[in-house]
C-alpha cells in the first residue's frame, strides 16, 4: 500500500501518515433493537469496490476527514473535511 | 572511470589482489586472472564473471563481512577482506564439487522426494541441505543499520534506467520545464555507449559523436542539468502504487514519488544454452567488451563467439575491433540471416561455423575448448573466453510489475510492452526497438510526453505499430546434462524436462517445482530463457507459454535498506537528569522513559506508606477541554457525568466505545464554567485524543481540546505528611477543610503556577501537582528539599504498581482487555444508566442478557509464590480464569493480585488455584479471594482526615 491520500487540509500525502478509522456508518438511535447495535458494532461491508471511510491526519493537521476510495486499485474520487459528527455520518461527505 | 591509476590491493580468500582505484572487485579479480569466483547454489560448481553488470548471481562474494556482494559493481577499496561463498575450504578447491557429479541423483525437486520419511527427520535433514546449499552466511552479530538511510523524492518525472535511451528521455523532459531524478544501476551514465565504437545518430545531443565521446557527453550534460538529479549505482526494484519507486543503493533506500514514470531499463543479453555455458570464462559478450572498455581489463585472449541470431555478427566484429583474437564465431542456425554482416566477419579472417549442434565447453575451473559438430564433422576451436552472443532482450519486468501488458512480437521473437499504465512511459530499447537512433528517437518523445502530463498538459500516445505475428514452436533446447537455464539455482534444461514430465507443465508450476527465475538475480537471465525452453520441451511458441508474474523486488535489496536507521522517538520528562542523578533505573512505557525504580521496592515503599514519596507522572496525557458544551461532551463520552461537576472538584472517569468495553481511565478536573482538565493513561494519550476529536468532527458542538501532555510537568507527592510538606511551598490554604478530597485548585507551589488536584492512586493523602514543564524540575527540587525532614522519598513505576494493587485500583489496558466493559471490571459504580444516551450505552445495557461473565476480583495468596501476570486460574485442572497484575506486598508480606475469573469463583473468600509455572505441568500455589481493598479499604488514609 503506498497510494497517495488527499488531506483536505494538507493536500496529498503518502497513505502512512494517516490512521484509517473504518467505514462511514450510522450509529443507531438510543433504544434501538440489539440486532442494529450489533450490526453497527460488527458487520462490516469491507466492499471490493468503492468505500466511504474515515481516515485521521496523524502525522500531519490531526484532522478527521472522510475519503472516497476504491478498494480494488485504492484510487481516491473524493476527500472532504467532515460537516456531520460520526453519530450520524452515513450522509455523504461534504455536500 | 580511469581517473586515476593508483594502485591498491585487496584479499580474496587469503590471496593478495592488486587493482587500481576505480577498479571494481570483479574487474580486478579479471585482471589478476582470478577465473573462479563463486560456487554454484546446488552442484557446487565454479563460476566466475558472467554479466559484469550486477545482475547475475555469478560474482556475489562476501566482502568484509557483509554477504551476496556482486562483486561486478562493487567499488574495491584497499584493504578490503573478500571471499567467495558456498564452499569449503574455498572457491578454489571446494570439496563439495563433488555434488556435481551427483546430479543423476539430485535432479530437481530432490528434496520433496528423497527426504521424506521418516517425518521426524526432517529438521536433520533440512538443517545439512541448508549449510550445503545457498549463499552467502548472514553475519551472527546483528549489523547495526544506523548507516542505513532514507530519502523520499519528489519529482515531476522519474527516468528508470541511464542509457543512452533514459538519459536522452531524462533531458529532454528537463527541456519541457519538469523536475527529474534519473535512476542508474550504473556508476556511469550513457550505458552501452562506453563500450560501442558506432557513430552515434538519432539526436542533436548526440550526433556524429563515437559511442564514448556520447558517453561523456550525456554524463557532462545531465551533471550541468539543475532539474535532473542524478542517482547513479542505484538499482530501482520496484514501481508501486501511488507512482512510487523504490530504488536502493548499498544500504540506502530511496522512495521517489514521481507524477510520471519513464521506463528506459533498455535490453541485456541472456545466457545461450549448451554443455557447460557455466564455465568460468564463458561470458555474455557485452560483459567482456564493457570489461575492456571501462576497466582496460581483458577477461582473456582468445575468444569464441556462439550465437543463434545476427547479435553474433555484431559482437564478432565489436571484440576483434577492441583487440581480441576472435577464433571462431559458431552460429546454431544453417545460415546467417544478415549476409552483408556475415561477410564483414569472414572478411577480418574470423571463421565463421554454422548449423553447430552439440555445442560444448571443454575446461573445469577455466575455458580451453569450444567443441561442437558443424560441417559434417566435430570441430574444437582453442579459446580461453567464449562469448555468448544472442540479440539483447527488452528489460520488461518492472513494466510488467507496473501493470503493463505485454505482447510476443513474432517478427523479433520478444516480448515488447503493448499498453502501459496512464502515469508510466516506456521508453528506447525496452520497446523493442534495437538500433541507436530509433532508441534515441522514442527516448526523446517519451521524455517530452511525460514532461507535459506531469506538468499538466494531455499529451496522446502515439499509435505502436502491432507485433509481427506469431512464430511457430520454439526450437527444443540441447540435450544435454549440463546446460544451465537458471545460474542462480542451478536449473538445468534436463531439470525443466523432467519437470515438466512429472505434470508440472505450466510454466508457473516449472517455476515453482525448479525455482528457476527465482534467485537472486529475481530472472534477469533467465526469466524469457526459461519461458523458451518450456515453449521448445512442450512444443508451443514462446508468445503462447508467455512469461510468469514479474514481482518487486527486480534487483536484491538489503534489509538494512528496508529497515532504514533506527529512528525511535524517546520522550523524556522535564524531570529526567534528576531520575538520573537519583541513580533510576528506566523503563520504557510507550515513547517514554520512566523511572522504574531508584532503591528497593520495600524502601520507597515504606516512605509512601509511613511518610511521604514523590513520582513523576509527568507522562499523564493532559488534554484541556473547553468550550460551551465541554461538559455535555464529556457527559457524551463517559458512562457517568461531569457537566453537574462543580468548579474546583475532580472526579474519576472512565471511557467507553459503544460496545461497552473500557478504553482508558484517568480524571476530569472543573476549573471553570467552560474549563475542564482531563488526564489519560501514559499509552492511551493518542487513542483518546483521537477518540475525542472523532467525536467532534463535523459536529457544531462548541468545544475545544488541547494537548498540554509536554506543557506540563506533574508530581504526585503521596503519604500521610504530604500535606506537611506542600504546606511549605505554598501559600494557598491545604487543610482537609479547604482542601478536601477530590479538590482541583489553581493556585502556586514554590512560586509558578500550578493546578493541584486532591487524589492519590497509591492511596495515601496525595496531591497530584501540574506545573509549566519548564519549573518542574525546580518544583521538584523544592519538594524534595522540603520533605527531607519528613523522610521523602522518590518511588519509581514499580512501586507504584504495588502501592496501587494494594488498594485493588485498575490498570485499563493491564487489568482489562478488548473484551472488559466498566460493570465487570468493578467500576459499575461509574455507570449512570440514568443518562440518556452517551457512547456506550447500548453496549453496556446489553450485558444484562449475558450470564457467567467473567469478574475482576482482588486476591491474595496463601500458598507462597508470585504468580506471573496472566497466569491461569484453574479449578480442577481446568481454567477458569487468569491473573492480570500480581506483586510482592511488602505490607502484607504476600502476593496479590487482580485476576478474572468466572462468577462461580468471585465471591469474598472463594478459594483459588493458580499456576506458578509454564503450561499444564506447572505446579499450582493457593490463594483466595479478596474483594475489598487490602489497604485502608474504608478511604480513611486517602481522605486524609483530621
Amino acid at each position: 500500500m503506498s497510494f497517495l491520500l488527499p488531506c483536505p487540509q494538507c493536500g496529498p500525502r503518502d497513505v502512512y501518515e494517516f490512521r484509517y478509522g473504518g467505514e462511514a456508518q450510522r450509529r443507531p438511535a438510543p433504544g434501538s433493537p440489539r440486532s442494529t447495535w450489533t450490526a453497527y458494532l460488527y458487520d462490516r461491508t469491507n466492499a471490493a469496490g468503492v468505500e466511504d471511510a474515515w481516515w485521521y491526519h496523524r502525522l500531519g493537521c490531526k484532522r478527521w476527514f472522510r475519503a472516497v476510495r476504491d478498494t480494488r486499485d485504492n484510487t481516491v474520487l473524493k476527500s472532504t473535511a467532515p460537516t456531520v459528527p460520526p453519530r450520524d455520518a452515513n450522509d455523504p461527505p461534504g455536500d | 572511470m580511469r581517473m586515476t591509476r593508483q594502485e591498491i590491493s585487496f584479499t580474496f580468500d587469503g590471496r593478495r589482489v592488486q587493482a587500481f582505484d576505480g577498479d571494481t572487485y570483479g574487474s580486478a579479480l579479471a585482471r589478476a586472472r582470478v577465473d573462479v569466483i563463486s560456487r554454484s547454489f546446488k552442484y557446487h560448481r565454479p563460476r566466475g564473471l558472467l554479466c559484469c553488470a550486477g545482475r547475475c548471481p555469478n560474482c556475489m562474494v562476501t566482502v568484509d563481512g557483509v554477504p551476496n556482494v556482486r562483486a561486478c559493481v562493487t567499488r574495491a577499496v584497499d584493504g578490503g577482506t573478500v571471499s567467495g561463498q558456498n564452499a569449503w575450504p574455498s572457491v578454489r578447491r571446494d570439496l563439495f564439487g563433488a555434488f556435481d557429479r551427483l546430479d543423476r541423483i539430485l535432479p530437481v525437486g530432490f528434496y520433496y522426494k528423497t527426504f521424506i520419511r521418516p517425518r521426524a527427520a526432517w529438521p536433520v535433514y533440512e538443517g545439512v541441505l541448508r549449510r550445503l546449499a545457498g549463499l552467502g552466511s548472514v553475519r551472527r552479530t546483528p549489523r547495526q543499520a544506523d548507516h542505513a538511510t532514507k530519502r523520499h523524492m519528489f519529482c515531476d518525472v522519474a527516468v528508470i534506467g541511464g542509457g543512452p535511451g533514459g538519459s536522452v528521455a531524462a533531458l529532454a523532459a528537463s527541456q519541457a520545464g519538469a523536475r527529474v531524478v534519473l535512476i542508474d544501476d550504473q556508476e556511469q551514465l550513457g550505458g552501452h555507449l562506453a563500450y560501442s565504437q558506432a557513430t552515434v545518430t538519432g539526436d542533436d545531443v548526440l550526433n556524429g559523436l563515437r559511442g564514448p565521446e556520447a558517453s561523456a557527453r550525456l554524463e557532462k550534460l545531465i551533471r550541468e542539468n539543475p532539474l535532473i538529479e542524478h542517482l547513479p549505482s542505484t538499482s530501482a526494484f520496484g514501481i508501486y502504487e501511488g507512482n512510487l519507486v523504490g530504488a536502493s543503493r548499498g544500504d540506502s533506500l530511496y522512495r521517489v514519488r514521481a507524477k510520471q514514470i519513464v521506463v528506459a531499463t533498455g535490453a541485456f543479453e541472456r545466457p545461450l544454452l549448451f554443455h557447460n555455458n557455466d564455465r568460468p570464462g564463458v561470458m555474455l559478450a557485452s560483459a567482456i567488451l564493457r570489461l575492456a572498455a571501462r576497466h582496460d581489463v581483458r577477461a582473456g585472449r582468445r575468444v569464441a563467439v556462439v550465437t543463434e541470431d545476427d547479435h553474433g555478427c555484431a559482437a564478432a566484429l565489436e571484440l576483434a575491433s577492441s583487440g581480441f583474437d576472435v577464433t571462431a564465431l559458431v552460429d546454431s542456425r544453417p545460415a546467417a540471416s544478415d549476409q552483408e554482416r556475415s561477410a564483414a566477419v569472414r572478411s577480418r579472417h574470423i571463421p565463421v561455423w554454422e548449423g553447430a549442434t552439440r555445442i560444448e565447453v571443454v575446461g573445469r575451473s577455466r575455458v580451453r575448448q569450444l567443441r561442437f559438430d558443424s560441417g559434417g564433422g566435430r570441430r574444437s576451436v582453442n579459446a580461453d573466453l567464449v562469448a555468448m552472443a544472442a540479440r539483447p532482450e527488452p528489460v520488461v519486468s518492472l513494466l510488467a510489475q507496473a501493470g503493463a501488458k505485454l505482447v510476443f512480437d513474432g517478427s523479433t521473437g520478444l516480448f515488447v510492452p503493448a499498453e502501459c499504465p496512464a502515469n508510466i512511459t516506456a521508453a528506447g530499447h525496452v520497446e523493442g526497438i534495437s538500433d541507436i537512433a530509433g532508441v534515441l528517437k522514442s527516448a526523446r518523445a517519451a521524455g517530452t510526453r511525460a514532461a507535459l502530463r506531469a506538468l499538466g498538459q494531455p499529451v496522446a500516445t502515439p499509435a505502436r505499430p502491432l507485433p509481427g505475428a506469431p512464430i511457430g514452436a520454439a526450437p527444443p533446447p540441447p540435450a544435454t546434462r549440463k546446460a544451465f537455464v537458471c545460474m542462480c539455482e542451478d536449473v538445468t534444461v534436463k531439470d525443466i524436462k523432467l519437470a515438466i514430465h512429472e505434470g508440472f507443465d505450466a510454466l508457473e508450476t516449472v517455476k515453482r517445482y525448479s525455482t528457476a527465475t527465482m534467485g537472486p538475480c529475481q530472472g534477469k537471465m533467465c526469466h524469457s530463457l526459461s519461458a523458451g525452453v518450456h515453449a521448445g520441451i512442450t512444443g508451443q511458441s514462446v508468445g503462447k507459454t508467455g512469461l510468469t508474474t514479474a514481482r518487486p523486488p527486480f534487483q536484491p535489496v538489503t534489509l538494512a535498506a528496508l529497515a532504514g536507521p533506527h529512528l525511535a522517538p524517546e520522550r523524556q520528562t522535564a524531570l529526567h537528569d534528576r531520575h538520573a542523578r537519583l541513580g533510576a533505573r528506566w523503563v520504557d512505557m510507550g515513547e517514554w522513559k520512566r523511572p522504574f525504580i531508584y532503591t528497593t521496592v520495600a524502601e520507597e515503599y515504606r516512605a509512601v506508606r509511613e511518610a511521604a514519596g514523590i513520582i513523576d507522572v509527568s507522562t499523564l496525557g493532559k488534554l484541556e477541554v473547553t468550550g460551551r458544551d465541554a461538559g455535555e461532551f464529556l457527559d457524551w463520552l463517559h458512562p457517568n457525568r461531569f457537566s453537574d461537576l462543580r468548579i474546583g472538584r475532580v472526579r474519576y472517569r472512565a471511557m467507553t466505545d459503544d460496545a461497552g468495553i473500557v478504553l482508558d481511565d484517568g480524571t476530569v478536573a472543573r476549573l471553570g464554567p467552560e474549563r475542564f482538565f482531563l488526564t489519560t493513561g501514559t499509552g492511551a494519550f493518542d487513542a483518546v485524543e483521537q477518540w475525542l476529536q472523532w467525536w467532534l468532527a463535523g459536529s457544531r458542538r462548541d468545544v475545544q481540546t488541547i494537548n498540554v501532555t509536554s506543557e506540563l510537568a506533574a508530581i504526585n507527592l503521596a503519604g500521610p505528611r504530604s500535606r506537611e510538606v506542600i504546606k511549605r511551598l505554598t501559600g494557598a490554604d491545604v487543610s482537609n477543610k479547604a482542601m478536601p478530597y477530590l479538590a482541583a485548585v489553581e493556585t502556586e507551589v514554590a512560586g509558578v503556577p500550578a493546578i493541584i488536584l486532591r487524589i492519590g492512586f497509591v492511596g495515601e493523602l496525595g496531591f497530584e501537582i501540574h506545573v509549566p514543564a519548564e519549573y518542574g524540575a525546580h518544583v521538584w527540587d523544592t519538594l524534595m528539599d522540603a520533605g527531607h525532614e519528613f523522610g521523602i522519598k522518590p518511588f519509581g513505576v514499580e512501586t507504584q504498581r504495588v502501592l496501587r494493587l494494594e488498594k485493588l485500583h485498575i490498570i485499563p489496558g493491564q487489568d482489562t482487555d478488548a473484551l472488559s466493559n466498566p460493570v465487570d471490571s468493578g467500576l459499575g459504580w461509574i455507570v449512570k444508566a440514568e443518562k440518556s444516551d452517551f457512547v456506550g450505552r447500548a453496549g453496556i445495557a446489553a450485558l444484562g442478557s449475558r450470564s457467567g461473565r467473567p469478574l475482576l476480583i482482588g486476591f491474595e495468596v496463601t500458598g507462597g509464590g508470585v504468580p506471573a501476570e496472566g497466569a491461569a486460574v484453574v479449578h480442577q485442572g481446568r481454567p477458569v480464569g487468569r491473573v492480570t497484575s500480581c506483586k510482592l506486598s511488602p505490607g502484607l508480606q504476600r502476593a496479590i493480585g487482580l485476576a478474572w475469573v468466572n462468577p462461580e469463583h468471585a465471591t469474598e473468600g472463594s478459594a483459588l488455584s493458580i499456576r506458578l509455572g509454564e503450561g499444564t505441568s506447572g505446579t499450582t500455589t493457593a490463594a483466595r479471594v479478596h474483594l475489598a481493598p487490602f489497604h485502608d479499604p474504608e478511604g480513611a488514609r486517602l481522605r486524609g482526615g483530621g
